[in-house]
């Protein structure tokens, strides 16, 4: 499975690859931008499975990145996980509207991230049976 | 009134004042009047211009506090300083990671060495068998250990948003101040310069405050 991390920290980019890898996930496969531009440039050119984001980023942020992914015709039906330190109502919200797949709050657990990533193969899964 | 009167409470005010009041010139006492307020404006954004300096000057300490590391020059050392914090968290995360890396295969290879230890032994008791399944236990706490660690070095992550944060306010507070100064330069009567809308460097700051006589 491809997957695309985004954050602007290298730190967090490397813990959520760590964290990804834990759980059975293939290393060479997992892929990092750094900002919402460089990931939207990525996932035009090249076929990813999921996307893991964080919210606050300089250029394009998390939240404008999954809006246009959902704008975009090939990619609008992507997994969108955000994983993110802002935890505020409105701003959750803000993403469920946007059409967010989970929203994770930082600091995480491994279990938490494992739990999040299930519910959304889970749903896929059921969404990809009915249809 | 009486004259008498008039004289007693014209008493306790300034000359300037008390020879206003006794003017019978209609055009010299308004023009009196507006010197007057204009000086009073200007003593007040005099006063709003010297506040304005010392909480500039109170902003340019503050990066030292969180730096700690002498008194910052210039609200760009501050900057510098908080800049410094946000690499060098983030190098002590990745070097943490790093061992994180190094250490994972081995607690995994020491696992395997003793399992394989533990299907050759014959005896449970067998000292071999023993030091295998106590470096079993070590090996599996280590991982577990390892991936506690991994998830620490995400607070990194979250003390390096509040900086930004912290940096984002200082510019604010700046460029406030600096709006504040320009406004009561120009108030006071001084052309003030439409240029700077936003902080460049220190110089700026310093040569945009001495313009005002701060």
């Amino acid at each position: 499975m491809k997957i695309l991390v985004v954050d602007d920290f290298s730190t967090m980019r490397r813990i959520v690859r760590n964290l990804l890898v834990e759980l059975g996930f293939s290393n060479p496969l997992i892929q990092e931008a750094d900002d919402g531009n460089a990931a939207l440039t990525m996932l035009k050119a090249n076929a990813f499975d999921m996307v893991v984001t964080d919210w606050n980023m300089p250029n394009m942020t998390g939240i404008e990145l999954l809006q246009a992914i959902r704008a975009e015709p090939k990619l609008k039906g992507l997994p969108v996980l955000m994983v993110t330190a802002e935890n505020n109502r409105e701003q959750i919200i803000a993403a469920a509207q946007a059409g967010v797949n989970g929203y994770i709050v930082k600091p995480f657990t491994a279990i938490t991230l494992k739990e999040k990533l299930d519910k959304i193969f889970e749903r896929l899964a059921a969404s990809g049976a009915s249809a | 009134m009486t004259a008498t009167m008039t004289a007693v409470l014209n008493e306790g005010l300034p000359a300037e004042v008390r020879a206003l009041l006794d003017s019978t010139d209609g055009a010299a006492f308004e023009q009196a009047l507006d010197s007057m307020v204009r000086q009073r404006e200007q003593h007040l954004f005099r006063a709003l211009g010297v506040l304005a300096r010392d909480l500039h000057g109170a902003v340019c300490r503050l990066g030292s506090d969180l730096a700690n590391e002498g008194v910052p020059e210039s609200m760009t050392d501050a900057r510098n300083y908080l800049a410094e914090v946000l690499d060098m968290s983030s190098k002590a995360a990745h070097r943490s990671l790093d061992f994180v890396d190094r250490m994972r295969p081995e607690a995994e290879a020491l696992s395997a060495n003793a399992v394989a230890v533990l299907d050759f032994s014959s005896s449970e008791t067998d000292p071999a068998a023993v030091l295998a399944r106590q470096a079993q236990v070590f090996a599996n706490a280590c991982a577990e250990g390892l991936n506690d660690m991994v998830l620490v070095q995400s607070w990194q992550d979250l003390a390096g948003q509040r900086v930004k944060k912290v940096v984002g306010f200082i510019e604010s507070v700046e460029s406030s101040l600096l709006e504040l100064v320009r406004l009561t330069g120009a108030l006071a009567g001084r052309e003030a310069p439409v240029e700077v809308a936003k902080v460049a460097s220190q110089d700026e700051v310093d040569r945009l405050l001495s313009e005002f006589g701060f």
